[in-house]
């Protein structure tokens, strides 16, 4: 992978200091050989409710599962497809039909060999029926043809380059055909007990405890995993499982176990560090909603203003002790290397004189300010993920009165939240946060995309914004075939929505882990600790 | 004697019953006022949903049920003791309950035993220290305990005790990993149950401590104690014999109050110490809105807290002779 990254490009561009700084660079073991043995434990939060993530895209249940399955592919940091369960794969010139070679003396945990049947019974039976995500994703595919054991050609309604990028156990895990056909998959106690072909094997669950997994030794990489055993510990609160990090009772936090300013605290120990990258694959945004078909947002112009009104370096370094970066719009800068991001031509809001333009754009809408200076009030439904996004939603109610607008803070349950924001749509304004994915038709695009729209499903535009212009360079972007013109389609989505400001982007977050110094080799793919983390070891 | 300790547990149990029925009905309506539902917590959890799997779900969950079939499917069951399925969880609600009681259990007796051991001793000694060093000292360390916020006791013994000595772990129930059995997993539990016993004993304990001592300071002042003094018996025997079993009945009545209160405490605790126990599954359900498995907590803490209730009431007639008087002459009138 380090190789991979090494094009001509950077060889010419690799000055002594930079060299220094790669062989200094945290993370880098050149010299050391991985060891075997040992039992890895990570705090995540919350439990999930089922470990088969074929059929939940919860992102703990994602955790556990990639570790039991394998996905037919994987993908380096440059998000390209590299061989996981296929081998290698062709696609038709008509972009029709994909072929997968699969790799052969594969076997599923209880023994019995993985086949093309296989494939083409969890990507269309299952993944595409019922992960949340998978009629969307893996809609265009109409059949699976297993011409042998071995060959597995997916065939596709129109051309549709994205689904190359979903294709890791994360997003299309392949599950046994052999415990799944003819039960009623959900209620197959095979959910919470799951057969795979990955780098570790089920073996207990003490709920509201720990799920316990052992190294697989029948694993198709040779010598790989590593550890003998992965845990995940459940704990309730926070505080503790910071105190857990810090004592070593638990080596590897995941991203939102630990609050930000508690993971600054404890990167400053010499036991615990933080294991940078591992979520280019998610290009997660955190984001406010607005509501687009509801006065004073519907104007374009007050959302705007909003959006100059906010400072996001502010964000990022106070809220979010900088584990994150700045947003521009809403796909995320990971997507430069694709060629697919573009700050060229998209309405910047973080210039020098905002604040004047914030105002300029209200007196221009009609808010007048006054006799209290104020022009009127958006009710705030902070994100009901913890207290960061409280004071996150504290930190906007100052900035907007800076401009004029009053805001009314409402924080509710879960339960609640969801049902009155992302069902009911009686709500100004929310904080939230996506995962864009590996490619902005599969993680981006429900956001704008006006057929998305429906109050029956929560976190899919909820916006309402419905612009046709954009509606059809999404559709464009599902089955263009040439990268560049693809590439062009979503520079001028980016010009468009930052134009209409139908969401603010504030910031592409950083979902980094906090680990134990001796766990080595954590994060070695773009899906970080939700990968197989066959390559991770423990130096004891 | 022993016969009519027996029929008045029983007629005590009987009693209940329509308590405990009367707080299934109850309980069965006011969950379901909370808005949104466990379909609504799936998807929000999923990130994005179809409107087919959310229709899936509902069908799965029985949510597109008129209310009132819902309702007396759920009285038939519950008459039965099925207290139903958890579909978040893929299993019944009693396999989940039962799994995590018995940390529960363990959890609340030690720490009632801790609270009212040492409350009762801490009382008792401060009322024979009143107005003496000793005895401020302990009134003292019981007004801090009592208002001290569980959660933060917990906190501050983890930080001393688990990460600054590094003589207990920071939570868990025992060592994951660790295959222990026998004795040494016995061990290991103790180990684990140490700081989370204490810190929901302290506010109990508190409360004990400052009830006995009232309670101590009253009856020392009673004409049987002036007379058994008078009689020439020696003090501790005065204290042990005469004062101690007289003072120990409103502790008595608080305890039992206290259990369904420790129930609410030990959520806390249970969060903050990872304690995988039933107070954690009651708050983890009531955020996911796994409504099923809510009342079947509720049910199962219901019959608890009336079971307890009759215990203590029949701990009383052992203490004090005049409660079991008191119900015999009642009958006969």
């Amino acid at each position: 992978m380090a190789l991979r990254t090494l094009t001509r490009r950077s060889w010419l561009g690799l000055t002594g200091a930079a060299a220094v700084a790669l062989l200094a660079a945290p993370g880098v073991h050149a010299t050391e050989t991985p060891r075997h043995g040992g039992t890895l434990i990570i705090t995540t939060t919350p439990e999930p409710s089922l470990i088969t993530n074929a059929l939940s895209s919860a992102p703990t249940t994602a955790e556990v599962a990639t570790k039991i399955f394998d996905g037919l592919l994987e993908y380096d940091m440059d998000l390209e497809p590299v061989p996981s369960l296929a081998t290698s794969w062709e696609v038709s010139d008509d972009g029709k039909a994909v072929t997968f070679h699969l790799r052969e003396g594969v076997r599923w945990h209880d023994g019995k060999p993985f086949t093309s049947a296989d494939v083409q019974f969890s990507l269309l039976r299952v993944v595409k029926e019922y992960h949340p995500r998978g009629p969307g994703n893996l809609g265009p595919i109409t059949a699976i043809d297993t011409p042998d054991e071995h060959t597995a050609v997916v065939r596709l309604a129109h051309p549709y380059p994205p689904m190359m990028r979903e294709l890791s156990s994360l997003e299309a895990p392949i599950v046994p055909r052999h415990v799944y056909e003819g039960t009623d998959y959900r209620n197959n106690p095979a959910v919470n007990e799951p057969v795979g072909t990955g780098p570790f094997r089920f073996v207990s669950w003490e709920k509201g405890n720990y799920i316990e997994l052992a190294r697989n030794e029948d694993y198709w990489r040779e010598g790989r995993p590593y550890l003998d055993k992965l845990i995940f510990r459940f704990i309730a609160d926070s505080a503790t499982r910071a105190a857990a990090i810090e004592s070593g009772e638990v080596h590897v936090a995941t991203f939102g176990t630990i609050n930000p300013v508690e993971m600054r605290r404890l990167e400053g120990l010499d036991n615990v560090e933080i294991a940078a990258g591992g979520y280019e694959a998610l290009a997660p945004m955190m984001l406010l909603e607005l509501n687009n078909k509801q006065p004073p947002l519907d104007d374009k112009r007050v959302r705007q203003a909003i959006a100059y009104a906010l400072d996001r370096e502010f964000i990022v370094d106070n809220i979010w002790y900088g584990f994150g970066k700045p947003a521009v719009g809403p796909i995320s800068s990971v997507h430069e290397g694709a060629g697919l991001y573009t700050e060229e031509g998209v309405r910047r809001y973080d210039v020098e004189d905002r604040i004047e333009r914030a105002n300029a754009l209200l007196d221009e809408a009609g808010h007048p300010r006054g006799s209290d200076g104020m022009r009127f009030t958006i009710i705030h439904d902070p994100a009901p993920f913890g207290e960061d996004w409280r004071r996150m939603g504290e930190y906007i109610k100052q900035a907007l009165k800076r401009v004029g607008i009053g805001v009314e803070i409402r924080n509710r349950d879960y339960p609640t939240y969801v049902r009155q924001v992302h069902n009911e749509y009686d709500f100004n304004m929310t904080s939230s946060w996506y995962v864009g994915m590996a490619d902005p038709t599969l993680g981006v695009q429900r956001q704008y995309w006006s057929k998305n729209i429906n109050a029956d499903v929560a976190f899919n535009n909820t916006a309402r914004y419905s612009n046709p212009e954009a509606d059809r360079l999404w559709e464009a972007a599902q089955v263009e075939m040439d990268p560049a013109k693809r590439a062009t389609l979503f520079h001028d989505l980016q010009r468009i929505l930052t134009e209409d400001s139908p969401n603010i982007w504030l910031m592409e977050m950083g979902l980094v882990a906090v680990q134990n110094s001796k766990v080595e080799d954590l994060i070695t793919s773009p899906l970080g600790v939700r990968g197989g983390l066959y390559d991770t070891w423990l130096d004891q | 004697m022993w016969q009519a300790r027996l029929s008045y547990l029983l007629r005590r149990f009987a009693h209940g019953l329509p308590i405990v029925l009367a707080i299934v009905v109850v309980n069965f309506f006011l969950v379901r006022l909370a808005p949104g539902d466990a379909a609504t917590v799936l998807a929000g959890e999923a990130g994005a949903a179809t409107a087919q799997y959310m229709e899936q779900i509902r069908t799965q969950f029985g949510l597109d049920q008129p209310l009132y079939v819902q309702f007396l499917s759920y009285m038939k069951n519950i008459l039965v003791f099925d207290m139903g399925y958890s579909f978040r969880h893929g299993r019944t609600v009693a396999s989940l309950i039962f799994e995590r009681l018995w940390a529960t259990l363990l959890l609340m007796g030690t720490a009632m035993a801790i609270s009212t051991g040492l409350g009762v001793l801490l009382g008792a000694l401060a009322a024979r220290y009143d107005r003496k060093p000793l005895g401020f000292a302990i009134v003292l360390f019981a007004i801090v305990s009592y208002a001290t916020p569980l959660f933060w006791v917990g906190l501050m013994l983890i930080i001393v005790f688990a990460l600054n000595l590094g003589w207990f772990p920071t939570s868990g129930i025992a060592t994951i990993g660790a295959d222990t059995s026998g004795l040494g997993y016995v061990l290991d539990v103790a180990h684990h149950l140490v700081l989370p016993a204490l810190t929901l004993s302290f506010f109990y304990m508190a409360l004990y401590t400052r009830l006995m001592r009232a309670s101590m300071l009253e009856t020392l002042r009673m004409d049987f104690v002036t007379t058994a003094r008078a009689k020439g018996v020696a003090e501790g025997r005065v204290v042990r014999r005469h004062v101690l079993r007289n003072a120990i009945l409103p502790v008595l009545t608080m305890a039992g109050v206290q259990v369904s209160g420790m129930l609410g405490g030990s959520v806390i605790v249970e969060s903050v110490f990872g304690w995988p126990g039933l107070g954690l599954l009651a708050f983890e359900s009531l955020a996911a809105r796994d409504l099923n498995l809510l009342l079947g907590i509720f049910f199962l803490s219901s019959l608890l807290v009336v079971a307890t209730n009759a215990l203590i009431d029949l701990a009383y007639t052992l203490v004090d002779p005049r409660i079991e008087f008191a119900a015999r002459s009642k009958r006969n009138v």
